[in-house]
């Protein structure tokens, strides 16, 4: 099977993955033991109210029908109204106003790591048994385990506080910023703009980024490690090529191979895991949006909202296999490979 | 048991002829377990009689309705007799005079040293189990074990001689013992101190009437509250004004922060283990399944398990728990059980990747050929010969889980999803503490965030020490299962 089928075959395979992935979500929503409407409208008891509701949202139809309406609107990229967190705005619009906070947020939270944490392991896998390896690998290990959303509470306090604690003020430094409100994304092509909103968002990319920077060093450190040993590292020193060559060419560029899935990996979690940083740090993003429709039971706005985390996840996936396809070609891509 | 299955069985003896052959060394170890469990006897009686029996003997007919009832007299009998680790034994709970002697305490020690003492007994307790565990299975291997020599014998080899997987051992050792005997080991109970303060008392003595007082621990919790700068606060190993030890300090509404911790232990174990079973369960099935009949099957599963990790864990844990919220699901263990279930439907999908690989590979060897063409049955070839190999590597992924399930629910819980309070749970105390953490009551959050750590690190680390006592040369380690595995969610 060449790179290319192979790749085309798995695309096809996430065609019944979002199928399925959304018939669960309607699973949940129509036939759990939560009524829609009635969460819509919650405790105000009108029954005119409810039956208006339940037409809107086609809860009056047999069931198979609601499910084929329901993949038809998403299929269709109609995602409907938000009925409780923001009462008849177009899903769609809040999905521009918020998501642009959180990218931003997952962008730094995926290049923070790759810049501090690569770097870091594969210093740790060039000077293996050092202290200076010990530091590292400890420090990543622990840094891997720390819950985001303790990280975060501590962080937000630490900088709140800095004034006292360290007599430096993180508020007003460089440019004035707060800690605990949504970056101001407007003109970021403006350098005082872009440092701003990278300054307002840079704790929290660090908290959520920071499994996957102790990740990242950890797997950068080993990739390192086994490269070293590899025969054609050994063939080029005996050629005399230079160390700096070596390390350069031929140990980084086949060490970064193991890394791609882990980086398209985390870019999967930190949607997940944005939900507890963006709450602590206030910052209006989808996760926070997700986590206000769920409770204040706004179940239109969830289900709309889960069909585009599916496809952003679906995307992501495709990402990497595209990655994969580019980056190396010896991937097997035999009949396991599914 | 057929003969088809089993012909070189037939001259080979059971465990029990084994032991009846030779009973010295079974012997020796019955010895020491019997009175190490006998100490704990009335703590398993209790526990058997705190399950709701009353259900089961109503349903009995008549006849035997008399015979649960003498049965049930009995039981409640053992379940009072006393035990080692109870509370009362080195008891914590007494009042200071102004000479300053304790009274009330085991001995008049000061409740600290009385306290600490049980805590060292608890776990020389906990301890000890281990050591007899470890016994057991040197014991078993050297005198009774049919085989001289199991490729397990190598791998425990190996992994005694990993010290960062044995450090990890003991930290789960340790948060095991936490779990276990959370009642014993807190200064107060969940009970007197947590969920119900007005129906329980304490003594103290008052300075200014010059006696002994009984007050409500609810009105004592009032004035032992921990509120940062300027306000009270009981910090850690410090006592409050009623002669009260807080070993963690006090929570802002004055609860005892360790009796709390251990509780909350309790649950994020119980949870953890649960939705391990489930998702362990289902990904061993898929992946011997998978691996035995491979072709249609397989892609079957690929598309179930894609299907659910397309949707982000964590964000559908919450809206499913939302949902089920009204049920009678939720309101079993406070929330824990219907966690667990989420947590293992959705967390099937990861260890079964992990696992899959391990099991196509065993596939492939002369022995599954050799045990199809024999004509045995799949199930028992699964099962004898495929699942001893995947079994390890389901181990190594299973620690990582269980760290990552820990940290989701902590998550969840400190959004106020999840654990309906006041059954208490680690990610509440961060959040109550949240406020407070640059004051002088930062204990509230960082002491809960750092118990969060050193588990989770002790949960990863016990995984990598089972991956290099398994398979010292592999690298199945670099790879993404073992860091979402390991990251609950991205909680």
């Amino acid at each position: 099977m060449s790179r290319w089928s192979y790749f085309a075959r798995r695309v096809l395979l996430m065609i019944p993955i979002v199928f399925f992935g959304t018939t669960i979500t309607f699973l949940v929503l129509r036939m759990g033991p939560m009524d829609p409407a009635a969460a819509v409208i919650a405790g105000a008891g009108d029954t005119e109210a409810y039956e208006s509701v339940r037409q809107s949202l086609g809860l009056d139809q047999p069931l198979w029908l609601q499910y084929v309406e329901y993949l038809r609107d998403l299929f269709t990229l109609q995602l409907g109204y938000s009925w409780v967190v923001n009462r008849g705005r177009p899903v769609w619009e809040l999905i521009g106003v918020y998501a642009p906070r959180t990218i931003w947020l997952g962008f730094w939270a995926v290049m923070l790591p790759l810049f501090i944490g690569l770097p870091l392991g594969f210093y740790a896998g060039l000077n293996p048994n050092t202290l200076s390896d010990y530091l590292a690998s400890f420090g990543g290990i622990v840094w891997r385990a720390m819950p985001n959303f303790w990280l975060a509470v501590i962080l937000v306090s630490v900088l709140t506080q800095s004034d006292q604690l360290f007599g430096f003020d993180w508020e007003s430094w460089l440019v004035q910023t707060q800690i605990v409100t949504p970056p101001e994304l407007q003109r970021l092509w403006v350098p005082s703009n872009f440092l701003a909103a990278f300054k307002a968002i840079l704790p929290a990319a660090l908290v959520l980024g920071s499994a996957s920077m102790g990740n990242e060093m950890r797997i950068g450190r080993t990739a390192v490690l086994e490269t070293v040993n590899e025969n054609y590292v050994e063939t080029a020193r005996a050629k005399g090529v230079p160390r700096r060559t070596i390390i350069s060419k031929h140990v980084f560029r086949n060490a970064l191979i193991p890394l791609v899935p882990i980086i398209t990996g985390e870019a999967f979690l930190l949607l997940g895991g944005s939900v507890l940083v963006e709450t602590v740090f206030s910052i209006n993003g989808l996760g926070y949006l997700f986590y206000s429709a769920t409770i204040n039971a706004d179940l239109p706005l969830v289900g709309s909202l889960m069909f585009f985390f599916i496809l952003l996840s679906v995307g992501i996936n495709i990402l990497q296999d595209l990655l994969y396809t580019l980056i190396d070609p010896r991937v097997g891509y035999g009949g396991e490979g599914a | 048991m057929s003969a088809v299955d089993y012909p070189v069985d037939e001259d080979e003896q059971t465990l029990l002829e084994r032991i009846q052959d030779e009973p010295g060394p079974a012997l020796k170890l019955l010895a020491v377990v019997v009175p190490l469990f006998a100490v704990e006897f009335g703590a398993v009686a209790s526990l058997v009689m705190s399950l709701p029996w009353s259900a089961v003997g109503s349903a009995l007919p008549g006849f035997l309705q008399g015979l649960a009832g003498a049965l049930a007299g009995v039981g409640d009998a053992l379940a009072n007799l006393p035990t080692l680790l109870s509370r009362s034994v080195i008891d914590n709970s007494g009042y200071q005079l102004p000479s300053g002697e304790w009274v009330g305490t085991t001995l008049g020690l000061s409740p600290a040293v009385a306290w600490l003492l049980r805590v060292l007994l608890v776990y020389a307790y906990g301890f000890a189990w281990m050591a007899v565990g470890w016994w057991v299975y040197l014991v078993y291997r050297d005198n009774y074990r049919y085989a001289d020599w199991a490729p397990v014998d190598d791998m425990v080899n190996r992994f005694r001689n990993h010290s960062w997987g044995l450090l990890g051992l003991a930290i789960i050792f340790a948060f095991v013992v936490l779990a276990l005997f959370a009642p014993a080991l807190g200064p107060t109970t969940v009970e007197a101190n947590i969920s119900d303060p007005y129906l329980h008392t304490v003594e103290y003595f008052d300075e200014e009437a010059g006696s002994v007082q009984e007050i409500y621990v609810g009105d004592a919790n009032r004035d032992s509250q921990s509120r940062g700068q300027g306000g009270d606060n009981v910090g850690p190993l410090s006592y409050d004004q009623f002669g009260r030890f807080h070993p963690f300090g006090t929570l802002p509404s004055g609860k005892d922060l360790f009796t709390f911790m251990a509780a909350g232990a309790r649950v994020s174990l119980f949870i953890g283990v649960l939705s391990l079973l489930i998702a362990g369960g289902i990904a061993v099935t898929f992946a011997l399944a998978t691996a035995y009949y491979k072709g249609l099957v397989d892609l079957g599963v690929v598309i179930a398990s894609d299907s659910i990790q397309s949707l982000p864990q964590l964000l559908f844990i919450m809206l499913a728990s939302f949902v089920l919220s009204g049920t009678w699901l939720a309101n079993l263990y406070s929330g824990g059980v219907v966690l667990a279930l989420l947590f293992g439907f959705t967390g099937w999908p990861g260890l079964w990747r992990a696992v899959r690989g391990p099991a196509l590979q065993v596939s492939e060897r002369e022995w599954i050929d050799a045990a199809k063409s024999f004509g045995q049955r799949p199930s028992v070839t699964m099962r004898k010969h495929m699942l001893p190999y995947v079994v390890g590597y389901l181990l190594i992924y299973a620690s990582l889980t269980l760290g990552g399930v820990i940290i989701g629910v902590a998550g969840l819980s400190f959004l106020g999803l999840g654990i309906n309070a006041p059954t208490p749970e680690w990610g509440r105390a961060v959040s109550a503490g949240q406020p407070y953490v640059p004051t002088q009551s930062w204990h509230i959050s960082l002491i809960p965030g750092i118990m969060v750590v050193i588990v989770v690190t002790g949960f990863n680390a016990l995984g990598d020490g089972i991956r290099d006592a398994i398979d010292p040369q592999s690298d199945v380690g670099t790879g993404q299962q073992d860091e979402s595995a390991a990251a609950g969610g991205g909680a």
